[in-house]
């Protein structure tokens, strides 16, 4: 692991996503689980943060709370200096609209939309123009061009991700959300997936937050946060971010 | 969300649901047919009634009562010039055969051109007047067949002789549905005139045909009717009815039937509704994943509630429009079903209030059942994207409460709509939420019993059926309270048919009499009493009777009296004879007008007991004593002073005493009962009651018409029978309506084990991959729905067996005996019914073979 300078070039701009003191408890019979235990962390612009930890240290729970589909127990959650742990569901409902993209282990895309319906969805939500245009420019970015009349089950593992990956990117969130993108994926499928989703972040200057198990994902990304118990064990700052990916 | 993408998202989004919804369209279709075939009908019959007035009448106007219009009643002074007039008489006799074989007949009298409207269907085909003249009788073949006569024969009327001259097949002002002591015979006046009927005091009903001037306007019809009231004598002892009214009575009787039958149909779909609720409960669980997707795009919880309610209100359509097809096919084929019972030739069968009303009701319990369900998607946790198992949050109360008191509202809304009353409305909710409560609490009750019974000891098949039954989140507590709720009804309704049929048939109190004599003259009293002994008769009581017009009411004359007071009920006919429950009264009008029986008696017989008053305590003043419930209908009380006129004297009599009788005797009873010493020297005649041995009735009508022609005999047991029959179409139609439910609950049945095909599918691929065959699957499944069958069929029985005591007991006031043979086959029907829909619903589990699933996971 090599220190670099770039985390101090992220860190000059204010954070896209800013967590304090987060913390997020639930009742387990009559106990009390701590799933996130007063996280503090600052996410630049731009920048791309991989989270790791094994099973059940609250990698997914962060990723839940970041988008507001969780709330915490206690703690901030800030986007563009934002609270938004107050926020009503049609307010977060908006946020997400607007700022957040989200690509899944298990791809969830809508399994009775064609993969051209699936990218449209965030287009025609946000009101954008010539929607239809925009979706298979998309899908023609991800190598999809002529699959955009499919059903998902008519698709391999690895073409459902790209639609993932071109509906998140639809209305170029600022910020993106993945969990495990490459988990359900064979290492070639997963190494394609993941050089379009890097292609796309990086050409739209979005801010990527990734959750994997995968260290060889991990090390592509600006910054690595280790998870456990709910805990930031540690910190890592990397560079080159992109190396060996090609 | 603009209204173009909600639309096309609606659309995209319904892909592939609507198979997975059909038994959602099934529920709700079998509950909107009924609705629509009610409503239907029932605006044929109200149209028709309407439509064919005329003919319903024979006439523009008929003026009815138990006394004549005045023949020399001036038409054209009344401003009814060139109006045409016919005269009918109608009474109850019995004639005979040249065989001696009697028969209790309807007369009627034709004087003057019949009918004014509508067809007389007569053999030969030629006008009544050709048929008819002193000598001669028409008569319906049912006559024929009952005396094993033909045309050409002769027939005693009165003591007569009368030469049979044609048949008549039907009359206009006569429908096939009303009740009737005997079949038809029509004479001619003259011939009425020969039979000496009129003369020796029979009970004879008066008709007036009037056919209005062809130049005459409707509007100038009620201001006819108006000066033609004014003109009559005494014009409160007459009804008259115009085309333009179209047969209220009747309409009335058919729309009130209609409204109890809607409310039954109704509830069918309220039933229906249950199986939408599940329906949609089982596909938005299906869709929690879908839900949270959309939640992450950045769509709001109401966003996709209005999605998921615009499916729901499109397929709410679909299931109205299948059932309105359905509606109107029942239409077509009931009224074939049932000739008897809905006169085929009024039926329209397309009705656009009446699908109006099935779509609107439809839609609306497609909505209304549907919205507790849906609320839940506004509690689907987006986190479910991340973690699959985030389980759909409880919802606010305040939402919850909301969902449940639209439901209610909703519920009391259409059932006040279908009754065209609030508080029938209110009723029927309260009672529609109470039995369901208790349904399902009872399911509710019996299912966690089951699951926790020790079945270490059963076989393999039934344990597995035990645990399916009691498992948590089964969702047959849903199927159990629909299946229930259709055995309660179609059950319900039966036992109380069947109770009163059979009282009505069978059961004549011990001590009741089976014949009742009327119109007996005083003079052949003794000879008439021979006879009914020669019959066998025993137990005879005869009574005197002396018939009245009740003229004032303490020095206030009738007329005056009705007008002020409270019009009578429509179509409510004066009974024959003086007997019968009379629960509520019949209207002031009724029992001003009516044609007063007075009788006198010493003491009075065992079923009547005096409530107020002293019997015979005023020496100074002729007193009567009235029946507490007449009593209340004219209004007066002790000491009121009644006048009567009786052939022209008036009579007063004060009211010293008031009496309440018990009607279920069947004894001779009367409103009136006069002490003696005052009626003995007016004109009276002679009503009696005998017990006759079985057999002995037929005998002693024979013996009558051979000596006393015009005496009638009435047979009790065979007048009970008919009124039995009425009552048994009746209920035939509700046990119809009541099987529809039984139809939603098995199509909810079926739902909710469709709905878990896919668990389903995964457990029988895991029983067959641990070694189990198709066959103990199969019989697993088998003894799962059964016992769902079972504890649904236990709890509906136990409901309408409550239900039928109840009104048994405390409506109709009947003594109630456990019956056996209705609930045993409800019960077994239930189990059967159960296990065939369920085992039918599962096939295609079962058909599954276990690497397909098993892989699929």
């Amino acid at each position: 692991m090599r220190p670099t300078s770039a985390r101090f070039s992220f860190a000059m701009s204010p954070p896209r996503i800013e967590l304090r003191q987060l913390t997020r408890q639930l009742p387990s019979g009559d106990r009390t689980l701590t799933i996130l235990d007063r996280v503090d962390l600052s996410i630049a612009p731009g920048e791309f943060t991989a989270v790791l930890g094994p099973s059940g240290s609250g990698k997914s729970t962060l990723l839940a709370l970041m988008a507001g589909l969780d709330r915490p127990t206690s703690g901030e959650v800030r986007i563009d200096g934002v609270p938004i742990q107050g926020m009503s569901e049609d307010q977060l409902a908006l946020l997400r609209r607007e700022k957040i993209g989200f690509v899944f282990q298990t791809f969830q895309l809508l399994h009775n939309l064609t993969a051209q319906e699936n990218v449209l969805l965030p287009l025609e939500l946000a009101g954008k123009s010539d929607p239809v245009e925009r979706a298979n420019r998309l899908l023609a970015s991800v190598g999809l061009a002529d699959r955009g009349h499919h059903y998902p089950t008519q698709l391999s593992g690895g073409e459902q991700q790209r639609v993932a990956l071109a509906r998140a990117f639809a209305v170029r969130p600022p910020i993106l959300l993945a969990d495990e993108p490459t988990g359900n994926l064979d290492g070639t499928t997963g190494k394609r997936v993941l050089e379009i989703l890097l292609d796309l972040q990086k050409s739209h200057g979005t801010t990527l937050v990734l959750v994997t198990h995968d260290p060889g994902v991990a090390a592509l990304a600006h910054r690595l946060i280790h998870l456990r118990d709910g805990r930031i064990e540690r910190q890592e700052a990397l560079t080159p971010a992109r190396q060996g990916v090609r | 969300m603009s209204p173009a993408f909600y639309l096309r998202t609606m659309a995209r989004e319904s892909r592939g649901s609507f198979g997975r919804l059909a038994f959602f369209v099934i529920c709700l279709a079998v509950g909107v047919a009924a609705v629509v075939a009610v409503a239907g009908l029932s605006a044929s019959l109200d149209d028709g009634l309407r439509a064919e007035a005329r003919q319903l009448l024979a006439a523009d106007l008929r003026i009815q009562g138990s006394r004549p219009l005045p023949p020399g009643l001036d038409l054209a002074r009344v401003g009814l010039r060139g109006a045409h007039r016919t005269d009918v008489q109608e009474m109850v006799t019995v004639v005979a055969s040249p065989a001696g074989t009697s028969q209790l007949v309807e007369l009627k009298v034709i004087d003057g051109d019949y009918p004014f409207y509508g067809k007389l269907d007569l053999r030969p085909v030629v006008p009544l007047k050709q048929l008819l003249n002193a000598e001669s009788a028409v008569v319906a073949p049912e006559l024929l067949s009952r005396l094993r006569l033909k045309v050409g024969d002769r027939l005693a009327i009165g003591g007569q002789g009368f030469r049979i001259a044609g048949q008549v097949l039907s009359e206009p002002d006569h429908m096939s549905i009303s009740l009737s002591l005997g079949p038809r015979v029509f004479l001619s006046g003259p011939g009425l005139a020969r039979t000496g009927l009129v003369e020796r005091g029979s009970r004879i009903d008066h008709r007036t045909l009037i056919q209005l001037p062809a130049d005459m306007k409707a509007s100038e019809l009620s201001a006819a009717v108006e000066r033609l009231r004014r003109a009559i004598p005494n014009p409160s002892f007459y009804r008259i009815d115009t085309y333009k009214e179209g047969q209220p009575a009747l309409r009335e009787n058919f729309l009130r039937v209609g409204r109890f039958l809607g409310l039954v149909a109704l509830l069918s779909l309220f039933v229906g509704g249950i199986g939408v609720a599940q329906s949609v409960r089982a596909w938005l669980a299906s869709r929690l994943d879908a839900v949270a997707v959309l939640k992450c795009l950045g769509m709001r919880p109401r966003e996709i509630l209005a999605l998921y309610l615009g499916q729901t209100v499109l397929l709410g359509l679909a299931g109205s429009l299948v059932g309105m097809v359905l509606g109107v096919v029942i239409q077509l084929i009931l009224p074939r079903l049932f000739p008897d019972l809905i006169p085929i030739q009024l039926i329209q069968p397309f009705q656009p209030g009446a699908l109006l009303r099935g779509l609107g009701l439809g839609v609306g319990v497609a909505i209304l059942f549907s919205l507790p369900p849906l609320a839940g998607v506004l509690r689907v946790p987006a986190a479910r994207v991340l973690r699959r198992d985030a389980e759909p949050l409880p919802l606010h109360r305040s939402v919850s409460l909301l969902t449940s008191l639209s439901l209610v509202g909703g519920i009391f809304g259409m059932a006040s709509l279908q009754a065209a009353s609030l508080l029938r409305g209110a009723q029927f909710t309260g009672g529609v939420l109470l039995v369901t409560a208790a349904l399902a609490g009872a399911a509710l009750g019996v299912t966690r019993a089951v699951g926790r019974l020790p079945r270490g000891f059963a076989r393999l098949s039934l344990r597995q059926g035990l645990a399916a039954l009691g498992r948590p989140g089964a969702g047959t507590v849903g199927a159990i309270v629909a299946m229930g709720l259709g055995v309660l009804v179609v059950l319900g309704m039966s036992l109380v048919e069947q109770r009163l049929a059979r009282e009505m048939s069978t059961e004549l109190p011990a001590g009741a009499p089976s014949a009742f004599l009327v119109d007996i003259q005083p003079d052949q009293w003794e000879g008439v009493e021979g006879l009914l002994k020669q019959a066998g008769a025993t137990r005879i009581e005869s009574v005197p009777v002396v018939m009245a017009r009740l003229s004032a009411i303490d020095g206030k004359g009738i007329d005056q009296l009705t007008e002020s007071g409270e019009p009578g009920r429509p179509g409510e006919r004066e009974p024959r004879g003086e007997r019968g429950p009379r629960r509520g009264g019949r209207g002031r009008r009724w029992a001003l007008s009516r044609e007063q029986r007075l009788t006198y008696m010493d003491r009075l017989p065992a079923d009547n007991v005096v409530v107020a008053g002293k019997l015979w305590s005023d020496p100074k003043r002729a007193e009567v004593s009235l029946e507490e419930d007449f009593a209340h209908d004219l209004n007066v009380g002790l000491g009121s002073v009644l006048r009567f006129d009786i052939e022209g004297v008036p009579i007063d009599l004060t009211v010293t005493s008031l009496r309440r009788v018990d009607w279920k005797t069947f004894g001779i009873n009367f409103f009136l009962v006069v002490e003696p010493g005052v009626l003995e020297s007016a004109p009276q005649q002679r009503l009696a009651v005998a017990h006759l041995p079985p057999g002995g009735e037929q005998r002693a009508q024979d013996l009558l018409a051979g000596h006393y022609p015009n005496v009638t005999v009435l047979r009790l047991r065979e007048i009970l029978e008919k009124i039995a029959k009425v009552l048994g179409r009746i209920s035939l139609a509700v046990r119809f309506l009541g099987g529809f439910t039984v139809v939603a609950g098995i199509a909810i049945l079926a739902g909710a084990v469709s709905a878990g095909a896919g668990r389903r599918g995964r457990e029988v691929a895991l029983l067959k991959t641990l070694g189990m065959t198709r066959r103990l699957v199969m019989e697993s499944f088998a003894v799962e729905y059964a016992l769902v069958g079972l504890v649904a069929g236990a709890i509906g029985t136990v409901g309408a067996v409550v239900l039928a005591w109840a009104v048994v007991t405390q409506g109709f006031e009947l003594r109630w005996d456990l019956p056996v043979i209705s609930p045993t086959i409800a019960l077994v029907g239930s189990i059967v019914l159960t296990v065939v829909a369920g085992l039918a619903a599962s096939a295609r589990a079962l058909e599954r073979r276990p690497v397909e699933v098993l892989r699929g996971e």
